[in-house]
């Protein structure tokens, strides 16, 4: 029992960690169309901010590197949304998604001259790295914050996406954007919406990511985003929720896999798991909510 | 299949080009340049093998290093002398540690391996749309290498998997070359691969007049498997050492820097990409060793090589989206400059 709590713990933090980064990747391609290969770059951009106020102007108090973390992503999608991917707005989609990965490399590779390869230590918020014991059940802290701080992020967005005429206006932009251009929203303004929301949800995870990990390097974005992906196609790629439940999902079979699968095999977990995904989409080419791709034939 | 004539003397002559450079490099270069050459000319193959599928379809494509990794491993794990094989696989599944072929055996069972796993990817690949599509290739280049490297009994892991018999030559990488040319250039100038690169642009008309979309896609992604497999072969027979991170990364981006660059929806874009991006990187090694030029030293730049790949993506993207050559093959050129002389109109 206390096994099997302290496990869904594992898999509900790391599935909202998905989720937070899903959601991101989401957002931008349901308004924009663009597959946001550099995603996971802005969490290693974060990384580094966070480095080097820590290192350079000396501030030792972590608490003070959060609103950090967060706010330089925020402002890097931004950054990103205006020289890179605006030249290539209304392009075909290969093309925006090619334009990413390209920006992607770019950004490893300046950490890569500039930092260079070898790890960098940020200081966390003790209190994050520390257990807590519920009962008999000890459960890290950052899997409790990880946790709350996606359900309330996911309830604040549904709120904005809801309630604000922005957000409406995303919304309806999802669906058909020229539309809503009529309408006279400003495309320009529902973009950067979108990237800052995306860029918000990964500065979020920014934060557990690096609790977890203690360090960044050049390319520890790219692993957590590429489950992201995998969770946004499981979920069907576009779908907001469903890159919220393509996050669990997959945060809960990575678990289960942990634990089932026997110590030589540990190291194999990945590659189950996306074949795994694969057989899925064998049969349900979707995802669990997309909408099937048309091939213009008789279903 | 069929294939027009005017293709098959461009592609013809693309290939006689690469035929040429091989022979003055066979004749001529010292070692080291000949070894430059070869790891070009496996490059070459890559990139026509990928602008077969990514060219034709549409899809782009991250995983087709996976299959040059996986038809490398069973290349060197057949082929390796066994008295190699009976220290560096000493547990060793299969057997395998107790027997060794000939290379040109190897060869054909790693090509038909690759295959079949090609095979079954490609079931579930023609079912996507085209992101999740994409996705789909970038998780199974992770599967290939999450599996070569936790495999230790098999591939020796993370480590170096040395002893393969170096058998591959200029001579057979320049033919394979050609070959890969001409096979790209058939496929692309069939009734089929026009088909495939009609769907790829309206999948609704292209189906509305009866264009079998998920068979011809599967068609490419077979062919360019094939042709990844047969470079993966020649490099390890070649390198006679190789290692996870031969098939990772690195290439995936080198190889998409340069089919992007030249154009991926021509032959010889590919080609053109492949000669330029490596001019590119080799200057780039250069500059990142951290060498004195004209009497300055310059610092050492660890990372200058992706970030010039990098680059020349975003650049092309940005200025030049349909690459160098756009959907232009060598003949369109001539044949365009030919009509131009006779006073035809050309747009």
């Amino acid at each position: 029992m206390e096994y099997l709590l302290q496990q869904s713990m594992n898999a509900l933090s790391l599935g909202g960690e998905y989720a937070l980064l899903a959601l991101g990747l989401a957002i931008v391609f349901s308004v924009m169309g663009l597959v946001n290969f550099a995603h996971g770059d802005m969490i290693t951009f974060g990384g580094y901010a966070m480095f080097l106020v820590a290192a350079g102007m000396g501030i030792a108090n972590p608490a003070l590197l959060l609103p950090v973390g967060v706010l330089s992503v925020v402002l890097f999608a931004m950054f990103l949304e205006k020289v890179a991917f605006k030249p290539v707005r209304g392009a075909p989609p290969t093309t925006g998604m090619l334009t990413a990965f390209g920006v992607s490399i770019l950004i490893q590779n300046v950490a890569l001259i500039f930092v260079g390869t070898r790890a960098k230590s940020v200081p966390t918020m003790d209190f994050l790295i520390q257990n807590v014991t519920i009962g008999s059940v000890r459960i890290p802290v950052v899997q409790i914050f990880e946790t709350a701080v996606t359900v309330i992020a996911i309830a604040l967005l549904v709120v904005f996406l809801k309630r604000t005429t922005i957000g409406m206006a995303m919304r309806a932009a999802a669906r058909d954007v020229s539309t809503v251009r009529l309408m006279g929203v400003r495309a320009d303004r529902v973009i950067a919406t979108a990237f800052a929301i995306s860029g918000f949800l990964a500065g979020l995870a920014t934060i557990f990511v690096l609790a977890r990990r203690g360090a960044v390097d050049p390319f520890m974005g790219f692993t957590p985003v590429l489950k992201a992906f995998v969770a946004a196609v499981i979920g069907g790629f576009g779908s907001l929720p469903g890159a919220v439940i393509g996050g669990l999902v997959l945060g809960v079979a990575e678990v289960m896999m942990q634990v089932v699968l026997p110590e030589s095999m540990a190291g194999f977990r990945d590659a189950f798991i996306f074949t795994a995904v694969g057989v899925l989409l064998l049969v349900r080419p979707q995802g669990i909510l997309g909408e099937r791709p048309d091939f213009g034939e008789k279903s | 299949m069929m294939i027009e004539r005017r293709a098959l003397v461009g592609a013809v002559v693309l290939g006689l080009g690469i035929a040429v450079a091989g022979f003055l490099v066979w004749g001529f270069a010292a070692p080291y340049h000949q070894r430059l050459f070869f790891t070009f000319l496996v490059n070459l193959i890559a990139v026509v093998g990928l602008q077969v599928f990514m060219g034709n379809s549409d899809i782009t494509h991250f995983g087709h290093v996976g299959f040059m990794g996986i038809s490398a491993y069973v290349t060197a794990i057949l082929a390796t002398p066994v008295a190699v094989k009976r220290s560096a696989l000493a547990s060793a599944p299969f057997g395998v540690n107790t027997f060794e072929l000939s290379p040109l055996v190897a060869v054909v069972l790693a090509i038909l391996v690759t295959l079949a796993v090609a095979f079954l990817v490609g079931l579930m690949m023609v079912r996507q749309a085209g992101v999740a599509a994409t996705i789909a290739t970038l998780a199974f280049l992770v599967i290939v290498h999450v599996v070569v490297m936790n495999w230790v009994d098999l591939t020796r892991g993370p480590r170096a998997f040395y002893g393969i018999p170096p058998k591959a030559t200029i001579g057979w990488a320049v033919a394979t070359a050609f070959g890969a040319i001409v096979l790209a250039r058939a496929f692309r100038d069939s009734k089929w691969g026009l088909q495939l690169r009609a769907s790829s642009e309206d999948v609704a008309a292209a189906s509305a007049v009866g264009v079998p979309i998920r068979k011809l896609r599967f068609a490419a992604w077979m062919l360019s498997a094939f042709i990844m497999a047969v470079a993966g072969a020649l490099f390890t027979l070649f390198v006679g050492t190789i290692s996870p991170k031969s098939f990772y990364f690195d290439l995936t981006f080198l190889t998409i820097a340069m089919l992007i660059l030249g154009g991926m929806h021509s032959v010889t874009g590919a080609v053109v990409g492949c000669v330029i991006v490596t001019a590119g990187v080799e200057t780039m090694r250069f500059l990142e060793s951290g060498p004195a030029v004209a009497g300055m030293q310059l610092p050492e730049m660890f990372g200058l090589t992706g970030f010039f790949l990098g680059l020349v993506i975003v650049l092309s993207m940005a200025f030049r989206p349909s690459g160098l050559l756009g959907s232009d093959e060598i003949d369109d050129i001539w044949h365009r400059r030919r009509l131009r002389k006779a006073g035809v109109e050309v747009s």
